[in-house]
Order: structure tokens, then C-alpha cells, then sequence
């Protein structure tokens, strides 16, 4: 520690940390450019300039160290003069077109002329005439406003890893651009655009559409994925004009994926629903919410009146706490029923349950800082990048600054996987038997291991192709690590034995003591926003709010005296129960809150007969899906930009989400159309604002309080460092000690070997579904600027075997197995293995699902329903 | 009572002084105009109708950067900028409407333009029985402009806004894009 003394003030700070760290601890802010508080310092704009009052010299405080009883002076007459010159230096060629460029009204170069007053320039020059380059779908490159910070290049490349953009050419014909003047092919974060302090790079999709003083900020939480993003969702009359974030906030710290900045045109397309539609003559017609809850109400009491178990709800993961807290309130307690299933049983309950049933929480032992502590990561059938963006982006820092040793385990190639240490290869369908081989090695010495241990494991190596090399390399790093952290992700989740592949990897974490260590555990990653708020909340038939047993009578009790009404549901079920339900007449009325079975099954699998059973179908939703074509009553709901309420993020932090604008035409919140049917039907709600709901759930689950990732620092208007406040708020992660003493109970069973998924024969390909980096779901298939990014399905196929077959690049193939066909183009990668074909999910054509099975397959003890990967046979159209 | 009072009383004295300011007058040069057959000569720097401008390309000047609609101290412009459909390098106002009914005639957006596209005219006599009548699209503020060209350099020069434009001197001023020369409609 040294002690330093700025304009007066007396600050001790670490001998290794800059002038400009010291400044902010004094609390002094010095303007910047170039500096970011995530990257590595530049000390390219020379606009920190600070005076050393002993040696009178003037140097750059961001990249300058401090030394013992150095005196700075950061507002001097000298430091003016030398700011005042270098604006006007960088004021030579830029050029003055501030009424017209979209950074004007926030530009920290305009800010800065303005307080150092150095509009005019003593040099003769010219301005830089050059064209821009809008050669990009997403940005616009203007090389005359650049002041060569540097800021998008290192963001590209330090922050997000991903090496799109760079300098060109030298001296004073130096512009930013993809490199050899190409159009931009990237992850179109946008974090470039962010923090551009110029207009040297705007958004195309909303270029000259708006003025920065107009728009009215809006701190959200985004909902695509789980990472829980803070961004401030921007809005001029209602209508969303673009997504930022601030610097150093929430726990993406400033970075936002090209879903969450980018795709938000789809909550105010025309398709949207403005209108509640009731089916009269077997035509959807629109209604009034005021005739309508009073003969839905009617309709429902009707079903339920025949007895308990009669209504069944779904529930989309993406919905806040709080709605899904009234929905399994209104399921429960007024349709008295127990068949309420969500969005999780598309896989990542596979994950939920076997680690909510051995350590009681579903919160996570670890988070993303945990991440950077890690000495061995292991990545196994997950995509960080796609899935949760941030996840990716701090595994990427782990690796590249904090040297920690990552190893992948998966079939394909995504974009961390050049970063391992290892890439363990494994053909499809072994990631499950990996993982039982693994955690049966580290978990057991050799005299208790299971019989067909060693049998496996020659199989693993044999027939799935895993290096033994590299897998002796993961078991001894394992072993000896100090803090490590497993992965998991959509592809594991969704493996046919990935619930047993879970205990597995919970059993082994818990043999190498990861539970008592702190920076240990299991990450596993959600697939939508509020996965583990859903859950959290009992929309599930297993747990009642708070991860109790829905079928223990003391739960029923507790709930019952916090509701001060009976519950008289029955045994229920979840998805594949509700279906068994319908077909068995069983069912007769199905809710389904922004959920479309439909496009999780087989089009041939018969579940739209099953569904045409229903007496009662309703489907809120924000677009016509395919299963609005059968419901009887469509009900608009609002998107979460137009919603309040909570959801938890991977890492645990409940963040909240703000309205940025009204409800859109007629639509409302699921939990307003619950609490309206609920009065209707004679259980009166405590009320019926969101607060309200919210102040009951953290009453009742206190640490479910709201919390967030405090940054270390924010960026200022101006580029100047601010240290945030510290608030106290309830940890995210799990308690190390309840699961100590929950998890020593259970005894170490020694756990049935995993079988894998059958390898694809000669002549046969694994047909795998894979998340975009530019789709969540299939709703942004009605975002205009996502299709921009990727408009439609390409096969990925390997290098290798393209050239066997002679199939070239963006040719038509033919992919058929005995249950349907679908033809594609192709995109040529040496990504994926030899044997597989991988599509993105997402789209609705061609009919990728009729490759599938047709009968309703369920895997596991939680009965997911994964569709992850089929085999096909692949032919060239010619 | 004096004689002289009674003298005053009977002669209307105190009549005869007033209509003596009256009789004055008589000789003088009137000062009423019999409108709307007469009209004022309007004094140069007079803020009546606000107009918009085109280059001598008959190209609009607009390059719809809202400044006008962030000074508006009554909230009476209101500017929606876009690109160019022909220039994808440019901003123009897609759609610009101007309410008379708001307007106070301040001038300030005339001031706070970057590009002389807004000049202020002698007119005044505009009236419509409807509100909407005087609430101005970019159109009829283009027609009106071209109407009253001499009026909106007049006022520009008056306000010292003119030679800054033409002094040919680059620094100082915003610089845009080169317009090309071809004739559009904007």
C-alpha cells in the first residue's frame, strides 16, 4: 500500500493500481476516452491528462502507477491547457455534424468541447470526408467521427472474445471496421456501440430515428435468457426505441447479447394481440375482458364443480415471480387442482429436481465471480455463449485473464470450445455415460466402484471416441483443484438420462468435499428468464411455493393457513400427466400461460387430437401460436417490457422487472387475468397489484428479498468513473452449510450405470436441435431485426463429410428418416463431429419436429420431454 | 361667478379647447390603414409565419435533427427524423409538423437551427376555422418557403444568420455530408 495524495487528499491505495483508480477513490473523477473500467487501460486519448505537482509534468493517469507520497493535481491550470489542446487535436478532423449524428445529446466528446470550450481550433486542416460503411444489418461504421479510442476494438476482443472489428490501415487514414473492409459477421452484442463515446458506430435499425434527450430510460431486467441482465429499455411515446446499459451494473456489468440489445420489435408488431378472442362457431372472435371473465369464470366453476383435478395449467418460464405465484395460487386453491407444469419440463427440470431433492435449494453454490476464482471448469453439453450469454462472457475471462483451465465436454465445436484446455470429443449421446464414468472414478475408490465401471468406461473410450489422455487429464485436475466449477447446459438437460447424469455430478462434487469449499459447485444454466423463479414459486406439480412437497400434508397445512382456505387438490401431474389426463377424459379444461405444447412435439404424434378433447382450451399468449387454431378463448398477454415483477437469474439474484410501457392495446398481465377470474369465481385476491403480490412473497420467503450484482465501478456520463453505493441485500447463492448437513444425510448409494444413447449406424447422421445466438425461443421469429441477423434454419454440417458427400456450401440436402423428411441448406463447419447435423431450433419451416418419433417419448424420473436429437439419413439434392 | 366664467359657459369654451386637439389632427398624415385594401411595410427582423427553406438545388434543407423541437419553449414543433430514402448517408425529418396554434412566434428554432432551414416571414394573415388548419405538415411549410423566399434571407440576414452560411470559412460551422447536385424532390 502506498499513500498518495490527491489535490490534497490523503488516499491509500495499492502500490500496483493507476492515478486514475486512486483519483476514484478520493472520490475525484477524471474524464476519459479510452479508459474502461473492464479492459486493460490504453492511454490513447491522452484526455486524463493529471499534473505530478513535484516533477510539474503532466501524465496519463490511467496508465500511469502510483508511487509512495506522489502529489497529483487533477484540475490545475496546466491540466486544462493540456485537455483544452488534445480536444482540440481530436476536434481536427472530426467532423462537425452533431445536428445529425445519433450520438449527439450524449456524446462525451461534445460534453467535453463544451466544458473545455474548444470549438475552435488554432490548426489548419480538413475534415475527414470518408463514406461510411453500411455495409453491416445491425451497425454503421462513420470513420470520420472516430477518434481512435480504441474502446470497440478491445471490447470486441477482451470483453466479449470474439475479434470482429479492428484497426485498418495506419496514421491518419486509420479507421475501426471488420477486417479487410468486409461486412460485419459477428455476435452483434452491440457492446461496441455501447461504448463508442463518438457516433463513429450507430445502430442501424433505429439510424436517425431518434435523439437522445427525447427518450425516457426504463431499468429492466431482460427475460430471454437467465443471466439476468440490467439494461435500461429506452422508449419516446410509448414505443421502444432502443436497449442500453449502463456501465458497470447488474450482473452483465455492461454487456448486453444481440437478443436482449436487439430484439424488442417484435412486442410492438402488428401481429401482436390487442384484443381478448372468444370462439363462437368455430371462428375466434374479439371480445370485451367484461363478458369474457364472467363466462370463462362460469365455464371453469362448471369443470371444477365435477371435482378436484379437472383443469389443468402450463406455465412459460419467462413470466415474473409473481404471476407464477398467483397462477399456482389460482391452481391450486380455486380449480383445486394439482396439474400445473411449466416450461422447465422441456429439460432443465432434469437439472431443478435432482439438485432442489439433494440440497434443498435451487439456488446455485456458485456465481459468475466464482467463475473467475476457478482453477477447472467443466463445460458438459452446454453452450454458455447462446444459453446465458454472460455466463460465457465471464468464462471467457476466466480463461483468458484468470488462466483457469476449462474443459469442454461435448460433440459439436461452439464458440469457447477453441479456448479449452481440452476439448473432450464426445460422439452424441455419451455425455450422459461420461458423466457416470467420471463421478464413478472420482467418487469412489476402486474396491467400491460399480461392477460394470471398467467395462463402461473402455466403452466410453471405445465406441464414443473420448481421448483417455485428455480424460485422465480432467480426473487428476479435478482431484487436486482448489476451486472448480462443472457447467451444465440445454444439451445435457436434455439427454435421455441427464436426471441420473445430474446425481451423478451432485454425488461426485459431493466427494470431493465442493460443498463445505467455497468457489465449488454445479452451475447449471437455465434455458429461458425465470426458470428458477417459475420453479421457485411451485409451478410445478412437485412443490408448492418454497420447493415444498406438494403431496406433505404439514406444506399443505402451512400454505393452507397462509391462504386461509383449504386445499383440496389431488395428486396431479405434470406434462405427460396432463396429456395422459386429457386423452383419458380425465382433463377436461387447460390453461396455458404463454406455453404451446404443440411445438415441443412431433407433428404426427397425435397431441392436437389429444388437445381437440379439451371441452376447454384456453391459450394467453402475445401472438397467435398453432395452438391458438384449438383454443376456445385467446387472451392477449403483455410481453415483459410492459410487466412488473421479479425473476431470479442463474446466478440467484432476484432482479426486477419495470414497465417501460403501457400494456399493449387490450392485453394484461397473467397475473391480472388470474386475480379477475379468481374474484369472479369467488375467491377474492388480497389485491391485485403487482407490489402487493411481490410484498407477500418476500414476507413469506424473505430471501427471496431483491438483490443484485453491486459493480465495482460506473462509467459516467463523461466517461468518469463512479464508485457505486453499497446496499445490503440477502445473499444469492445457496447456504453452504444447510446443504453440507442436508446432503451428509443422504448415504453414498452407489447409482445404476447411465446407458447411453445408441451411436448412429454407417451411413447415418444424429440430427441434433441447437439454440441460436440470434433466437430465444420462437417467439423472435417476429422480430424484424433478429431475422436480420439470421433469417432462416441452415444445416451445420462437418467439413469432412460435406466433402465425401460433395456438398457444398448453401446447397439444398435432404434429410429423411422413417418418420418424415425436410430439406435445407447447408452451412460447412468443422464444428460438429463427423456424424451429426445440427439445425437451430427455432424455425417453424421446414417441419423439423416430424423427424422425430411419433410417440410421446419422456425421459427420466421427471418425465421430461427433450427432442434434442433423432437419426436421419442425409442426401444431396442434385 | 366671475363674467369671465359665464363667458366661457355660453361661448362652449371648454368644447372649443377639445375639439381643437381634433381640428389639429385634421392636417395631419393619417395613421389608420384601411386593411385589408392597404398594408403595413413591415420592418425587416418582423417574427410573423415560420417557413422552411430549400438549398438552390431546390433540395430541402431540413436534415430533421430536432434541435428546433428541443428549443420550442411552447412545444410547438415536432420533428421524426429518418434516413434519407435516397441518401442512405442522411438524416432527414420524415415528418415535420409545425402548430400555429402553439406558436408564440419567439424564434428561437430559427435560432437553433444548424442549417438556415427555418427562417422567419412577414406573413401573418394566415386563419382557418379549424384547428388543424394551422397546425402546419413540412409540405406546406416548404410551399409557404418558397413563396416567401426573399422575406426568409431578409430576416436571416437581419439576425446575423446569413454570412456565417455563405463566408465560405469551414471552421465554426457543421459540416455535412456533400449534397449531391442532382435535383430531387426531398
Amino acid at each position: 500500500m502506498v499513500k498518495v495524495f490527491v489535490n490534497g487528499v490523503e488516499v491509500e491505495v495499492d502500490s500496483t493500481s493507476t492515478i486514475l483508480k486512486a483519483a476514484e477513490k478520493a472520490g475525484i473523477s477524471i474524464p476519459t476516452f479510452c479508459y474502461h473500467p473492464r479492459m486493460d487501460p490504453a492511454g490513447s486519448c491522452r484526455i486524463c491528462a493529471v499534473e505530478l505537482e513535484d516533477s510539474k509534468r503532466v501524465v496519463m493517469s490511467c496508465v500511469t502507477p502510483v508511487s509512495e507520497g506522489m502529489r497529483i493535481l487533477t484540475e490545475s491550470a496546466k491540466v486544462a491547457d493540456a485537455r483544452k489542446t488534445n480536444l482540440e487535436l481530436l476536434l481536427l478532423h472530426h467532423p462537425l455534424d452533431c445536428p445529425v449524428c445519433d450520438c449527439g445529446g450524449e456524446c462525451p466528446l461534445q460534453n467535453m468541447s463544451f466544458s473545455y470550450g474548444a470549438s475552435d481550433s488554432r490548426f489548419e486542416s480538413h475534415r475527414n470526408d470518408e463514406v461510411e460503411d453500411i455495409k453491416s444489418d445491425v451497425l454503421v461504421f462513420n470513420s470520420n467521427r472516430c477518434i481512435l479510442c480504441g474502446k470497440c476494438v478491445r471490447i470486441c476482443d477482451e470483453v466479449q472474445d470474439v475479434h470482429a472489428i479492428g484497426f485498418i490501415n495506419r496514421g491518419f487514414d486509420t479507421v475501426i471496421g471488420p477486417p479487410l473492409g468486409k461486412k460485419l459477421d459477428c455476435e452483434f452484442c452491440g457492446d461496441c456501440l455501447e461504448v463508442c463515446p463518438t457516433g463513429a458506430i450507430t445502430d442501424k435499425f433505429v439510424r436517425y430515428q431518434y435523439r437522445p434527450w427525447q427518450l425516457e430510460k426504463t431499468k429492466t431486467t431482460c427475460t430471454y435468457c437467465s443471466s439476468g441482465c440490467q439494461m435500461n429499455v429506452e422508449t419516446e411515446k410509448e414505443a421502444i426505441i432502443r436497449v442500453t446499459s449502463s456501465e458497470g451494473e447488474g450482473p452483465n456489468e455492461g454487456s448486453i447479447c444481440a437478443i436482449g440489445r436487439f430484439g424488442f420489435s417484435h412486442v410492438q408488431s402488428t401481429e401482436r394481440l390487442n384484443k381478448p378472442y372468444a370462439r363462437s362457431f368455430s371462428r375466434l372472435v374479439p371480445t370485451e375482458w367484461d363478458f369474457l371473465i364472467p363466462e370463462l369464470s362460469e365455464k371453469l366453476r362448471a369443470i371444477v364443480s365435477t371435482g378436484p383435478d379437472r383443469i389443468a395449467t402450463l406455465v412459460s418460464p419467462r413470466i415474473p415471480m409473481e404471476d407464477a405465484y398467483l397462477i399456482q395460487g389460482f391452481t391450486r386453491r380455486v380449480l383445486r387442482s394439482n396439474y400445473i407444469d411449466s416450461g422447465a419440463r422441456y429439460g432443465f427440470m432434469n437439472a431443478a429436481f435432482p439438485i432442489a431433492k439433494s440440497t434443498g435449494t435451487l439456488r446455485p453454490m456458485v456465481d459468475h465471480q466464482d467463475l473467475l476464482k476457478a482453477k477447472v471448469i467443466l463445460v458438459i453439453g452446454a453452450d454458455p455463449t447462446a444459453e446465458s450469454n454472460i455466463t460465457g462472457l465471464f468464462l471467457k475471462r476466466a480463461i483468458r485473464k484468470e488462466k483457469a483451465r476449462m474443459y469442454y465436454v461435448g460433440s459439436e465445436s461452439v464458440s469457447i470450445t477453441a479456448r479449452a484446455k481440452d476439448h473432450i470429443r464426445v460422439l452424441p449421446g455419451g455425455e450422459g455415460l461420461f458423466s457416470w464414468v467420471l463421478s464413478e472414478e472420482i467418487s469412489c475408490q476402486e474396491s467400491g466402484r460399480h461392477p460394470e465401471f471398467l467395462s463402461r468406461k473402455e466403452e466410453l473410450f471405445k465406441s464414443f471416441n473420448v481421448d483417455p489422455q485428455a480424460y485422465t487429464r480432467l480426473v487428476q485436475d479435478l482431484r487436486e483443484a482448489q476451486t472448480a466449477v462443472i457447467i451444465t447446459g440445454r444439451v445435457f438437460h436434455r439427454l435421455q438420462f441427464a436426471y441420473d447424469a445430474m446425481e451423478s455430478l451432485i454425488r461426485m462434487s459431493h466427494a470431493l468435499g465442493w460443498i463445505e469449499r467455497d468457489g465449488c459447485g454445479i452451475l447449471p444454466l437455465p434455458e429461458t428468464g425465470n426458470d428458477l423463479g417459475v420453479l421457485m414459486m411451485g409451478a410445478t406439480y412437485e412443490w408448492l411455493p418454497g420447493l415444498l412437497d406438494s403431496q406433505d400434508s404439514d406444506n399443505k397445512k402451512r400454505w393452507e393457513s397462509t391462504w386461509g382456505e383449504p386445499l383440496s387438490y389431488g395428486k396431479g401431474g405434470g406434462l405427460r400427466e396432463i396429456l395422459e389426463g386429457i386423452n383419458s377424459g380425465a382433463i377436461k379444461g387447460l390453461i396455458s400461460f404463454g406455453e404451446n405444447p404443440l411445438s415441443h412435439f412431433s407433428p404426427q404424434s397425435g397431441v392436437r387430437e389429444i388437445l381437440s378433447k379439451l371441452d376447454l382450451l384456453v391459450s394467453v399468449d402475445l401472438f397467435q401460436t398453432s395452438l391458438s387454431d384449438q383454443a376456445h378463448y385467446l387472451l392477449p398477454a403483455a410481453s415483459s417490457y410492459e410487466r412488473s415483477g421479479h425473476v431470479v437469474s442463474v446466478e440467484g439474484f432476484v432482479q426486477s422487472l419495470n414497465p417501460a410501457m403501457t400494456y399493449w392495446g387490450e392485453s394484461l398481465s397473467d397475473g391480472e387475468i388470474v386475480s379477475r377470474l379468481s374474484e369472479c369465481m369467488g375467491h377474492p385476491v388480497s389485491s391485485r397489484l403487482t407490489s402487493d403480490v411481490s410484498k407477500e412473497i418476500f414476507t413469506l420467503m424473505p430471501d427471496l428479498s431483491p438483490s443484485t450484482r453491486n459493480g465495482e465501478h460506473f462509467m459516467g456520463p463523461t466517461g468518469n468513473l463512479i464508485l457505486p453505493e453499497v446496499v445490503s441485500q440477502p445473499p444469492h447463492k445457496a447456504d453452504r452449510n444447510s446443504v453440507a448437513s442436508r446432503l451428509s444425510e443422504k448415504t453414498k448409494s452407489v447409482l445404476s450405470p447411465i446407458f447411453p444413447e445408441s451411436i448412429p449406424g454407417e451411413g447415418e447422421f444424429v440430427f441434433a436441435l441447437n439454440k441460436s445466438l440470434f433466437h430465444s425461443g420462437k417467439m423472435t421469429l417476429l422480430d424484424t431485426s433478429l431475422m436480420k441477423m439470421e433469417s432462416s434454419a441452415l444445416v451445420r454440417i462437418n467439413r469432412q463429410t460435406a466433402k465425401k458427400l460433395k456438398i457444398k456450401k448453401n446447397e439444398m440436402v435432404l434429410i429423411e428418416n422413417s418418420y418424415g423428411s425436410c430439406t435445407l441448406p447447408v452451412e460447412l463447419t468443422s464444428g460438429v463431429t463427423e456424424n451429426e447435423l445440427q439445425v437451430p431450433y427455432h424455425f417453424d419451416s421446414p417441419d423439423l419436429l416430424g423427424l422425430f418419433p411419433r410417440e410421446l417419448k419422456y425421459s427420466g424420473p421427471c418425465s421430461t420431454v427433450t427432442m434434442l436429437r433423432t437419426r436421419v439419413s442425409l442426401k444431396k439434392i442434385e | 361667478m366671475g363674467i369671465k366664467k359665464f363667458l366661457n359657459t355660453i361661448m362652449f369654451g371648454e368644447i372649443m379647447s377639445g375639439l381643437k386637439l381634433t381640428f389639429r389632427h385634421m392636417f395631419k398624415k393619417a395613421v389608420t390603414l384601411q386593411y385589408p385594401h392597404e398594408k403595413l411595410t413591415l420592418p425587416a427582423g418582423y417574427r410573423g409565419f415560420i417557413v422552411q427553406r430549400r438549398y438552390e438545388n431546390e433540395q430541402e434543407r431540413c436534415v430533421g435533427c430536432d434541435l428546433c423541437e428541443a428549443i420550442c419553449p411552447a412545444k410547438a414543433i415536432s420533428v421524426v427524423g429518418d434516413i434519407h430514402p435516397e441518401f442512405p448517408d442522411r438524416r432527414y425529418a420524415k415528418e415535420y409538423t409545425l402548430d400555429f396554434t402553439r406558436c408564440i412566434f419567439c424564434g428561437f428554432c430559427v435560432v437553433a437551427c444548424p442549417v438556415n432551414a427555418l427562417a422567419m416571414t412577414k406573413e401573418y394573415a394566415h386563419s382557418s376555422f379549424t384547428r388543424e388548419g394551422l397546425i402546419y405538415s413540412k409540405e406546406q411549410l416548404l410551399t409557404l418557403g418558397d413563396k416567401c423566399e426573399e422575406d426568409s434571407i431578409e430576416y436571416l440576414k437581419f439576425k446575423n444568420m446569413w454570412d456565417a452560411e455563405n463566408s465560405g470559412k469551414e471552421e465554426g460551422r457543421y459540416h455535412f455530408p456533400p449534397i449531391p447536385s442532382v435535383k430531387s424532390g426531398g
